[in-house]
């Protein structure tokens, strides 16, 4: 059977990683406890996925490119009628895949100011007064929401494709291809001819910009904390 | 002598009529400021033991610290919260949620739990086994998140 390339391997890794990384940061932000260490850290993890994605966007493969799948009114209307023919993201699920990546950089930029007025704070939130702190930590239970919706409506939309149109989504994220089909091999605008070499350098320079992204956001720009105290000084006996 | 009581009754009349409005009922602003400042404490001494279990553990002030938070957590906190401090302000505006006042019984778990956590936690403390207090910090501080998830507005 013939088939057709949809989705090269690291917008595929990406894609599994980062929903791996929001149900991780949903539950252990949810249940707290010891566990709000690992929603700090699954929050950084996510901050560099989605660095990445947005580097992947301009030198990845075709499809991943925004480029290449954002499209105008009228062709979102098009493929309202029915009439989109193409590989990749469709003019309409663009418009998710841009809100879900807003919102996920809004929801981890507010993670890194907010604080959980218990012992836990963001690796930035030392740069803002407390009450800003506090007002970034508002907007990240509200951001919370938006999220939330997004992802439901993008798991309503792969059920519709698998139920109503008979087309499974699911499959080519999994395994990077989809069967072939006749007119859209003809319309597919899009070629995988990038050597290997190329795309070995542009996932370098994208991982690159994205670890030196989260290096920064985890504090590690700050200035070192000062040397602690000589004993001399230390806590008085009572 | 006779004549040098008088000054003293009159002393004891203003005691007695100041210890009189002192047992009126504090003004809802002096309960909100109260128990902002007690959360406060509890504030200092989660820090520290934070600082200590992630740290280099020193065993006497985790005990002062987990023994100041149980004696805070089993001091009567409810009483901060009479009617008339729903709203207002103490050192800043107060961010209980209304509930707190019309779902007594799971407010009442849930300080029940805060109590318990907290009590054991300076039972943990004395035996000075870092990992286990490291354990039991967690549970405590389950107990705060589970009380402000419903009961503390998030601005």
């Amino acid at each position: 059977m013939s088939r057709q390339r949809v989705w090269d391997l690291p917008t595929r890794l990406f894609h599994w990683a980062l929903a791996g990384g929001i149900v991780a940061a949903v539950v252990t932000g949810k249940i707290g406890g010891d566990l709000i260490e690992w929603h700090g850290r699954s929050g950084l993890f996510i901050l560099g996925l989605v660095i990445f994605r947005i580097v992947w966007g301009f030198v990845g493969s075709p499809t991943a490119r925004f480029a290449n799948f954002i499209r105008g009114p009228r062709a979102i209307k098009a493929y309202l009628k029915g009439e989109w023919q193409g590989i990749g993201h469709n003019p309409l699920g663009a418009l998710a895949v841009l809100a879900l990546l807003t919102l996920t950089a809004a929801q981890v930029f507010s993670g890194l100011f907010a604080n959980d007025d218990i012992t836990f704070q963001g690796p930035l939130a030392g740069l803002l007064s407390k009450e800003a702190s506090d007002q970034s930590r508002g907007l990240h239970s509200l951001v919370f929401y938006g999220l939330l919706g997004i992802v439901g409506l993008h798991l309503a939309a792969i059920a519709f494709y698998t139920r109503v149109k008979k087309e499974s989504l699911l499959k080519p994220m999994l395994t990077g291809w989809k069967a072939s089909d006749p007119v859209l091999a003809k319309a597919a605008p899009v070629e995988h001819h990038h050597s290997p070499l190329r795309s070995a350098i542009a996932f370098t320079v994208a991982a690159l910009i994205a670890s030196t992204t989260v290096y920064a956001a985890s504090g590690g720009l700050l200035p070192a904390e000062p040397p602690p105290p000589p004993a001399a000084v230390a806590a008085p006996a009572w | 002598m006779k004549h040098s009581i008088k000054p003293l009754v009159a002393a004891l009349a203003v005691v007695v009529s100041a210890s009189a409005l002192a047992q009126q009922a504090p003004k809802p602003e002096t309960l909100i400021k109260w128990r902002q400042s007690v959360y406060q404490v509890v504030a200092w001494n989660s820090a520290r033991i934070k600082a200590n279990v992630e740290g280099t553990y020193n065993k006497e002030e985790v005990i002062r610290a987990a023994n100041s938070t149980a004696a805070i957590a089993s001091s009567g906190l409810g009483a901060l919260y009479a009617p008339g401090t729903e709203q207002g302000k103490g050192w800043h505006d107060t961010t209980v949620k209304p509930e707190l006042f019309t779902d007594g019984k799971r407010v009442g778990e849930l300080a029940g739990n805060f109590v318990k956590e907290a009590n054991e936690l300076a039972k943990v403390a004395a035996s000075g086994d870092q990992a286990a207090v490291k354990v039991q910090f967690g549970k405590l501080q389950g107990t705060c998140k589970a009380c402000h998830d419903d009961f503390k507005k998030k601005d």
